[in-house]
């Protein structure tokens, strides 16, 4: 019998429940305080969870090893996998623990110049997997995220750059089964000099959320985070983003756009945090989010911990329907309504789509996301 | 060809415009001169067809067609352009992929097939040169980080490729420096045609040096209280709105 035929569990059961699932697929005996029932009770995952639905935990979940697929665009392919693992982060949440402890794993180290496209394929169950990704000394690498199929599919990604490196991280994302869950859980730990790119661009999803924390821990170590999500009816997508400033003249920019419809669920919290020892830290953060219709849910929330005093931060926040004089101008021009509200909601996604440095991503995004203009 | 008659327009349900009359002819270019809050941008507003202007009375029709009834982008159809006095800023859409949909949208309403690409890069090379306006800028976002001066050129721009019957022009003047003006005036005589008219709306008579007139009029408080030739502008020039409008 399938899971989303049976019985559904209250929240607080199908969180044991799925922590004992996660539990059996550890490595190493798990410490029997950690649990996911703190979601529901502690202060800080309560607010980081806040506007997220949890419906996932209602099923009773087997655990399910992911498949490899193909990846949607060409991206070379060298990397291969390792035994070295670079330190992995502090526990922040259960979820880490669990899902860092997880016997599902692949290593990757990155030297010189390498591609590494990584596509998933969930059959329908629980499927946690951690990958890490070593990137060497003065090394580039381009990372390729990529998940579909039904299930819970729970990937704790943790990239190492060290010195100088430069790693761009693309995360497309197309999944509307009604049975998908997917969590990306990615840290990154950011060495001097060293540059993180991501680009998460979500043409459609049922349940997505990327939670990111970036550590920037070198002097002049940099992250760049780009996404864009296209929220139709019965869908969420949630942007979950902590960069973290450790070190003097490190540099962030977050910019993300949400076009939601009605029915659908956006979510974006960004969070930047400047330690006392990052000064002339430069940080930015932008989030736009347009209503396409009434019944659309947009919910964002910048918050900024600052503790440095020679710093330079601006964050921007937006939220609203089309504008009317906009839209009046295209149709005094002649331009139909249904063609001047898809030129306009186009035009909104590309000011994000357009800075995908990956020519066949970019295509891949822009054909997806027309499809349901 | 564009008559409008006794309109009664209200905003909010104030009364703007209180019976105003006008009958343009094709080949003429009439001005319409008034103080601020005459009414002057309602009248372009309500012409267009933007929404929160209620017609209480009149009519307005462009060659026997009541515009009243079409909605802004059959307006445009028709032959109607508004050169707006604020041209809005469209983020994220080329100046050619808008006008490539405009151009189409009129193509399709006269039952023609899209422009190729290469015909449409040609006739929008041709009349940037008109304007004066760089090319690169068909590239840029539609009036993204134009100066005053680069918008109103580009909506006259806009007006050369959409070549309609009827213009009008809210306001184009204001922000213009002097070569800008002369720009934009030179413009549009070169688009004088015996088919085509022109109503520009202007609070000062400075335009109206370089576009000759053929008919003035002066807007106040919601009507045309007087009519007359070019040298109607040149008397409120000297004498000033309010002298003008004490004797009315």
């Amino acid at each position: 019998m399938s899971v989303f035929t049976s019985e559904k569990l209250s929240l607080e059961a199908g969180a044991d429940h799925l922590m004992q699932l996660l539990r059996k697929a550890a490595v190493h005996p798990i410490p029997s305080e950690v649990s996911l029932s703190t979601l529901f009770t502690q202060q800080r995952l309560k607010e980081e969870w806040k506007y997220t639905p949890l419906d996932f935990l209602r099923y009773p979940w087997e655990l399910t090893e992911i498949q490899p697929t193909s990846f949607p665009f060409p991206l070379a392919h060298s990397a291969d996998e390792t035994n070295l693992v670079p330190p992995l982060p502090e526990m922040r949440s259960p979820w880490d623990t669990l899902l860092l402890h997880t016997a599902h794993h692949k290593h990757y180290e990155i030297q010189g110049e390498s591609a590494l496209p990584i596509g998933l394929h969930n059959s329908g169950g629980a499927a946690p997997l951690l990958i890490t990704v070593y990137v060497r000394a003065n090394s580039s690498a381009e990372i390729g995220l990529f998940v579909e199929g039904k299930g819970l599919s729970l990937l704790r990604l943790h990239l190492h750059l060290e010195e100088g490196a430069h790693a761009r991280l693309y995360i497309p994302y197309t999944e509307d089964n009604p049975e998908s869950y997917t969590y990306f859980l990615v840290s990154a730990e950011i060495k001097e000099r060293a540059t993180l790119e991501s680009y998460d661009f979500v043409a459609r999803a049922h349940w997505k959320r990327s939670e990111m924390r970036i550590r920037l821990t070198g002097k002049e170590a940099r992250a760049y985070l780009v996404g864009a999500t296209l929220t139709r009816s019965g869908g969420m997508n949630d942007f979950t983003l902590r960069v973290e400033h450790y070190a003097p003249h490190t540099e962030s920019n977050q910019f993300f756009k949400s076009l939601v419809h009605t029915g659908g669920r956006s979510v974006f919290q960004g969070n930047i945090y400047v330690h006392p020892h990052a000064q002339k830290t430069n940080a930015y953060q932008s989030h736009k989010s347009l209503l396409w219709d009434a019944g659309a849910s947009a919910y964002s929330r910048p918050q900024l911990e600052i503790f440095a005093d020679d710093v330079r931060c601006t964050h921007g926040v937006t939220t609203g329907f089309l504008q009317g004089d906009m839209l009046f101008y295209l149709l005094t021009r002649g331009i139909p309504t249904a063609q001047a509200r898809q030129i306009l909601a186009s035009a909104f996604l590309n000011e994000a789509v357009e800075k995908i440095p990956h020519p066949d991503f970019r295509r891949f995004t822009e054909r997806e996301m027309e499809l349901f203009l | 060809m564009l008559k409008i008659e006794n309109l009664h327009v209200s905003v909010e349900n104030r009364p703007i415009l209180k019976g105003l009359t006008l009958e343009v002819h094709p080949g003429e270019v009439h001005a319409i001169m008034g103080p601020n809050g005459a009414g002057k941008s309602t009248l372009a507003a309500v012409l267009a067809g933007r929404e929160g202007y209620e017609v209480e009375e009149g009519t307005v029709t462009l060659d026997g067609k009541n515009l009243l009834e079409m909605p802004p982008e059959d307006r445009s159809y028709a032959g109607l352009f508004l050169a707006f006095q604020y041209p809005v800023e469209i983020p994220g859409v080329s100046m050619v992929q808008f006008l490539r949909a405009a151009l189409n949208a009129h193509r399709a309403a006269q039952g023609k097939d899209p422009i190729e690409v290469s015909d449409l890069m040609k006739l929008l090379r041709e009349k940037a040169a008109l304007l004066k306006l760089d090319p690169a800028f068909l590239t840029r976002s539609v009036n993204e980080g134009f100066s005053g001066g680069e918008r109103k050129r580009a909506e006259i721009f806009q007006l050369a490729v959409l070549e309609p019957r009827v213009a009008i022009l809210d306001e184009t003047d204001s922000g213009l420096d002097i070569d800008a003006l002369r720009l934009v005036a030179d413009a549009v005589n070169a688009l004088r045609h015996p088919e085509r008219a022109f109503v520009v709306i202007t609070h000062y008579y400075r335009i109206l040096q370089y576009i000759r007139p053929d008919k003035v009029h002066i807007l106040a408080d919601g009507r045309i209280v007087r009519s007359g030739g070019p040298e109607l502008a040149l008397e409120l020039e000297e004498k000033g709105y309010e002298s003008l409008l004490a004797r009315v």
